[in-house]
């Protein structure tokens, strides 16, 4: 069951802002998404917050796919009260570009960013602490991009904060 | 001034109290003591692993067919088996359980199709070794045995 | 150049470091400080990290769903029920009317336990010995009950994708019955003990205020929100497992203090125990097991499910690619939203606010830090 196309007056308010911007306008088991250009994501999540009641970023997360060019898929996940409907934009960025940051709309992306930043290494333009959450200041490397093993550890910051060989 | 009342001799405090008070009848005593009174387990209770024997004949249950090793989300179930000749099937030769790893989840519980391996109500499975933790076949045959406290 | 002198006030950075006993887990905050006034804080977390997502992606599907028990581990049911949902989503399925049925019985007991557990390590927090006693020989009985039914008491694995494996057990229904009878009265003992106890009454009211627009803008869901005076929960907004049959109320409040959200949890305990009795009367016979094959492999594609979890909005992000592993799994955690909004809440406050305020946000560092 492939993804089918998502008709709706929001769909037409925003091809007609944001034009070739939107590339893909889908609803997938009853879910809609939109995937749009990495630049048009931040003025999409301001027209949707301001204009369409779209004031709730439920979640802000990425999804690695190494085989692509652009091999992150960087996931905004909202949610409109008054409407009570959830949708997701979806924007696909390379290795290495700086998306900007969606703390100017949504005050709770501060720490989902700085996860995804942990995560992924994507850094996100503009965000003020951009920094590691979860995992030690000096860690190298990202975990959960599909080169990094299950096993492997960083086993210099095991061996000179722990004092043994390896985690394991 | 019911208020001022309320607020000077401390009504609303001693109406906490009062529940304080009323709970220290001995018919609310909750304490079971532990190890001389052991608590009442339930029978789907997930904890150590045991291996069942056929109890008419003492061979073992299980057939060495691994579904449960490959069930297990953590590996840690290893089975050997060799090939009995002359009746054609896989005879159980060792069967390991490392209980270190474990997270009892019961997964190996609901793989296995001849009801072999069971998780028992034991949960005192402490040791002094970390090689005390891995189970073999004839421990887990055995079964628990906890010590007995003279009451 | 002047020389700083005894009596010169700056600022205090104090760690409130991750060894504490009030901070419900791993969490450091470090305050700075103006004599004891609270003027910022910051949170540094990840020291329960244990790489949840990416143990997901080394896992079947149906292997990993212990393993989301122990993210939130104080209510480990409702963790399983939002990676069933979602699974279930993703592969077109639904569980039978029992399983459903089942399934809200023990989420909702799975919820009073939660709010037991808060309500005794927060009263124990602000300085009231007594009330934890009580509350963790209630969550005995709920902990009973999910021994005899799954097995086992904190990490559950209590639902499977597409519905349940072990029947309801004989005097499961008598069982549930007797603690709802038991536990209302038990209720109205915390609030004779709490609700208008001067001393309880200084500590929380006026304290934490968080308002409707910052909790909106913040993300927080859950409890928080509706003491903000949002009268939103999932269970009403887009009921899942069939929670449209049952009749409840969405308690709410005004002032989004932490009087407001001990209130709120309060009443969403009873509303809990109203749940649990219509679901008792209607349990519905028949199979509790889906039509799910032996191997779950859904197809290509995403789907996000979220369930009312007792901390808030618990999401699962499910990404597969038609292989018997999920491709990304992303957790959605409650706590790890709802802490940041700490920041604004203790502002102006004293360092006995930021303990009381950490205790009403109901945070659990497993699923802050996954």
């Amino acid at each position: 069951m492939a993804a089918t196309p998502w008709e709706s007056d929001l769909t037409k308010e925003l091809k007609e802002r944001f034009g070739d911007q939107i590339l893909e306008c889908s609803t997938y088991l009853g879910q809609d998404f939109v995937v749009s250009t990495p630049d048009a994501a931040i003025p999409i999540l301001e027209f949707l917050k301001l204009e369409a009641d779209y004031d709730y970023l439920v979640d802000l997360t990425a999804v690695d796919y190494p085989k692509r060019p652009e091999r992150f898929d960087v996931v905004y996940i909202l949610y409109s009260f008054a409407r009570n409907h959830r949708m997701r934009v979806k924007c696909a960025v390379a290795d290495g570009a700086k998306p900007a940051t969606a703390v100017t709309v949504h005050s709770t992306a501060n720490w989902l960013e700085r996860e995804v930043f942990d995560m992924f290494g994507i850094q996100f333009a503009g965000h003020p602490d951009m920094r590691r959450i979860l995992l030690p200041e000096e860690w190298e490397g990202f975990p959960l991009r599909k080169e990094y093993g299950l096993i492997q550890q960083d086993d210099r910051w095991v061996r000179e904060n722990l004092n043994i060989e390896s985690g394991q | 001034m019911g208020k001022l009342f309320r607020t000077v001799f401390l009504v609303d405090l001693l109406q906490g109290l009062w529940v304080t008070f009323r709970n220290q009848n001995p018919k609310y005593i909750y304490t079971e003591q532990y190890p001389s009174q052991r608590p009442k387990i339930s029978e789907r209770y997930r904890g150590a692993p045991r291996l069942n024997i056929n109890p008419d004949n003492g061979e073992t249950l299980c057939i060495s067919c691994n579904l449960c090793a490959l069930a297990c989300p953590e590996n840690l179930i290893v089975v050997t088996s060799q090939r009995n000749e002359e009746t054609r099937k896989k005879e159980l030769t060792t069967f390991t359980y490392d209980t270190s790893r474990c997270m009892f989840c019961g997964l190996c519980e609901d793989a296995c199709p001849v009801d072999a391996l069971e998780l028992t109500q034991d949960f005192e499975m402490a040791s002094y070794t970390r090689e005390g933790t891995i189970l073999d076949r004839q421990m887990l045959e055995e079964g628990p045995h906890p010590t007995q406290y003279r009451s | 150049m002047s020389e700083a002198t005894f009596l010169d006030t700056t600022e205090l950075v104090l760690n409130m470091g991750p060894q504490h006993p009030s901070t419900h887990g791993v969490l450091r905050v470090i305050l700075k400080l103006d004599g004891e006034t609270v003027r910022g804080t910051e949170c540094i977390i990840g020291y329960l990290h244990r790489g949840v997502e990416k143990i997901a992606e080394n896992r079947t599907y149906v292997m990993f769903n212990p393993y989301v028990d122990r993210m939130d581990y104080v209510a480990a049911v409702s963790n399983g029920l939002g990676y069933c949902l979602a699974i279930e989503k993703l592969l077109n399925v639904e569980a039978p009317p029992r399983a459903q049925a089942a399934r809200v019985i023990l989420t909702e007991l799975n919820r009073i336990a939660s709010h037991l557990l808060w309500l005794g390590t927060h009263a124990l927090d602000i300085g009231a010995i007594t009330p934890v006693f009580y509350c963790f020989r209630e969550r005995e009985e709920v902990l009973k009950i999910f021994e005899n039914y799954c097995g086992a008491r904190l990490t559950t694995h209590a639902f499977r994708i597409g519905g349940l494996v072990y029947e309801l057990y004989d005097g499961f229904e008598e069982q549930c019955r007797a603690f709802c009878d038991m536990f209302i009265p038990k209720v109205d003992e915390y609030e004779e003990l709490l609700t208008n106890n001067r001393i309880w009454v200084s500590r929380l009211k006026g304290i934490g205020i968080l308002n409707e627009q910052d909790c909106k803008d913040y993300g927080v869901t859950g409890p928080v929100l509706r003491a903000a005076g949002v009268k939103w929960d999932l269970r009403k907004a887009q009921p899942y497992s069939g929670y449209e049959q049952y009749d409840f109320d969405i308690p709410t409040a005004q002032n989004g203090d932490t009087f407001d959200r001990y209130t709120v949890r309060m009443e969403e305990m009873r509303q809990s125990v109203r749940i649990i009795r219509q679901a008792v009367d209607k349990l519905p016979a028949g199979p509790i097991m889906g039509k799910v094959g032996k191997v779950v492999k859904p197809a290509t594609g995403e789907a996000y499910v979220s369930i009312e979890a007792p901390k808030g909005e618990l999401g699962y992000f499910v990404v597969s690619d038609n292989s018997t592993q999920p491709y990304r799994v992303r957790v959605r955690p409650p706590s790890f939203v709802n802490l940041q909004a700490l920041d604004v809440m203790v502002r102006g406050g004293l360092i006995a606010d930021v303990v009381a305020i950490i205790g009403t946000l109901d945070i659990v560092l497993g699923e802050v830090d996954r």
